[in-house]
């Protein structure tokens, strides 16, 4: 059993005035595929790094299954990583960077042959094994990588960025592989990553951080549709979703968002949510989705905007476009006419409304 | 273009001034080695009296002179060579390592003190060292003069700080994923040392040991100092001083002894400079 438990685990590096990850309290299941996604300094590596035993947890406990490992070197944690940087012994040919740890756990020959074998035709890599890191590719340096946490059957696999020195089109199949990789081997897997297509692609939860907290923690269906906080819905999506501010206004007993001249009737199921923030400006988000082909625009969904470019995607437009001095992006499909520069009535999904605190940045409806 | 073909004109006339100015030396014991000493006297720089059979016949009598005890003491020089740079390499790896990788105001110091050692000339130290080897190798019942363990330990101080200085620039360009890859995969520090550190220095060791090699194996007033002209350990370099006597000095002996005992620094100059050079940019970039 290898589930991952952080009981109220800080972590303070030394000389440093405040922690990098305070007061962290997670759950992880057996088997389950976790991502852990945030920009840069937020402390997802850290936090990667504290289950591996790369550093110290200052504060609270770390389990895996049923111990706490707060002492336990990495050697004796049964993990496995994966590094950034791939990590390869450049000293080593293939077959004795994925062989080492099982040499120096002293397993028998056979049995390392065996493995390393199997780990290699499960990676293709069976051709390479007598080459040296500096003789293969990207892909392959980071096929390795995985071999050689795999022949180990550690109980956690950690993944620290692993696909970021790929090439777009390779890393689009190496997230395929794996994903492959974790069914196969039935085990727990924790990725970081910054890129929040990894994150949406690959695992069965994600954790999304920011400042060393966690700000929502949970199936990336979930966080893309219910997002807790402004962070979380401007960090999952890509593009990222739409903010506006607006304004809410009751009329004649129903709610309206008002942004300039633009008046958005908001549904009613939102209504109970939202009747505190009468008079209020709110945040109102929109997944670039979530807009209305032209036949369902209506004057309670029409947005005025300026239109300022578009993309070509294949399957879709991507239109860029002004709603006062708001930056929008709209995602429509490329069956019309391609929208051209200047003034556009755009109709928005208003089920689809995200509403947002501006002083707390939490979610007030979806 | 005109401007850079003159350039290079100059720097070839420039190279080829400083290669003659710093080959003579050698010129002259290559070419008086095939001389007998009157002809040496009387023409040091020019052809006069080479002979082949000239060179056989000094060649013979330095190897056959039972005052110099030519094997005996090129087999000590190789002794002493070696022993150093091995605990050179082994040490001054460790040192550079943990310098490297445990970041504290200690390390620092440390490592500014070697660097610091490194700009005190020799000759500054050297009397204050042989009484410091004398006091200390009589508190501890052992003799550190007149003894190949006490030579030995004398260099591994003079040259730790060379290669600590080297071998730290070229550590720092190694990946720390790769100590955190090999705790993972249960390897200890010393089996990290051993096992991933230490293989990745062999360029950078190989030249570290050649530049220390030819400067221990050539060494003169260290060994003449610490194991004195009479004494019964001594080096190549030391040993070449049995040919000068009070009134004669035997030049044809001198010079022949002194190319033996260059040529094989020479050959491993020659096999290894590209290594040389290799260990010398890799450390200067990574």
């Amino acid at each position: 059993m290898a589930s991952i438990r952080f009981k109220n685990v800080t972590k303070t590096y030394p000389g440093a005035s405040s922690p990098v990850v305070p007061n962290l309290n997670l759950d992880i299941k057996d088997k389950e595929f976790i991502i852990l996604v945030g920009p840069s300094g937020c402390g997802k590596s850290t936090t990667l790094r504290m289950i591996a035993g790369l550093e110290t947890v200052s504060e609270g406990e770390l389990y895996i299954g049923d111990r706490v490992v707060n002492k336990v070197p990495p050697k004796d944690r049964e993990i496995a990583m994966v590094f950034q940087n791939y990590a390869l012994y450049p000293h080593m040919n293939v077959y004795k960077n994925i062989a080492f740890g099982l040499n120096l756990r002293k397993e028998d020959k056979n049995e390392i042959d065996r493995r390393v074998h199997e780990a290699a035709k499960i990676l293709d890599l069976e051709h390479l094994l007598e080459r040296k890191p500096k003789e293969l590719s990207g892909g392959q340096r980071q096929r390795v990588a995985l071999g050689r946490a795999m022949v180990r059957n550690p109980a956690v696999f950690l993944l620290d960025e692993p696909l970021s020195n790929l090439d777009a089109k390779l890393r689009a199949t190496m997230r395929t592989e794996i994903a492959r990789l974790h069914q196969r081997l039935d085990t727990t897997f924790v990725y970081v990553t910054h890129d929040q297509t990894e994150a949406m692609t690959m695992g069965d939860r994600i954790v999304v951080m920011k400042d060393g907290i966690v700000q929502q923690f949970d199936t990336p269906q979930v966080l893309y549709d219910t997002p807790v906080n402004l962070f979380v819905a401007g960090f999952i999506g890509s593009p990222q979703m739409n903010f506006i501010d607006t304004v809410i206004q009751k009329e004649n007993d129903k709610l309206y968002a008002v942004a300039g001249k633009n008046k958005l009737a908001i549904p009613k199921f939102k209504w109970e949510a939202l009747a505190p923030y009468v008079s209020k400006t709110v945040v109102m988000g929109f997944r670039p989705e979530d807009f209305l082909t032209e036949d369902k625009r209506t004057k309670d969904n029409s947005m005025s905007v300026e239109m300022s470019f578009s993309e070509l995607l294949g399957a879709d437009y991507n239109l860029y476009m002004y709603l006062g001095e708001t930056r929008m992006t709209v995602k429509i499909p490329a069956t019309g006419k391609r929208p051209e520069k200047g003034p556009y009535e755009i109709a928005a999904n208003m089920e689809k409304a995200h509403f947002f605190d501006p002083d707390s940045e939490k979610a007030i409806t979806h | 273009m005109e401007m850079k073909k003159s350039r290079k004109i100059i720097l070839t006339v420039v190279g080829i001034i400083v290669a003659i100015y710093t080959l003579f030396p050698f010129y002259l014991v290559v070419m008086n080695t095939f001389k007998n000493a009157n002809n040496i006297v009387a023409d040091p720089v020019g052809f006069g009296g080479v002979s082949v059979s000239q060179l056989m016949a000094n060649l013979s009598a330095v190897v056959n002179n039972s005052n110099f005890n030519f094997w005996y003491a090129f087999g000590t020089s190789a002794v002493i060579t070696i022993l150093s740079l091995v605990l050179l390499a082994l040490f001054g790896g460790m040192a550079a390592w943990v310098i490297c990788r445990n970041k504290t105001k200690w390390s620092t110091v440390i490592y500014m003190t070697f660097i610091a050692s490194m700009i005190i000339p020799f000759q500054v130290v050297m009397l204050p060292l042989i009484s410091t080897f004398r006091d200390v190798g009589q508190f501890v019942g052992l003799s550190l003069l007149q003894s190949i363990p006490g030579i030995v330990f004398a260099y591994c101080g003079f040259g730790g700080a060379m290669t600590v200085f080297i071998l730290t620039g070229f550590i720092k360009g190694i990946p720390y994923e790769l100590e955190e890859a090999a705790a993972i995969d249960g390897c200890s520090p010393e089996g990290t040392f051993f096992r991933i550190i230490f293989p990745l220095l062999a360029p950078v060791i190989t030249t570290v040991t050649i530049l220390n090699g030819m400067w221990i194996w050539n060494d003169y007033l260290l060994p003449s100092l610490m194991l004195g002209q009479n004494g019964k350990v001594k080096t190549l370099p030391v040993a070449v001083q049995a040919f000068v006597g009070s009134y004669v000095k035997q030049w044809d002996l001198i010079l022949t002894a002194a190319l033996l005992a260059i040529i094989p620094m020479v050959i491993i100059f020659i096999v290894a400079q590209k290594q040389i050079m290799n260990g010398m940019v890799e450390g200067a970039i990574k």
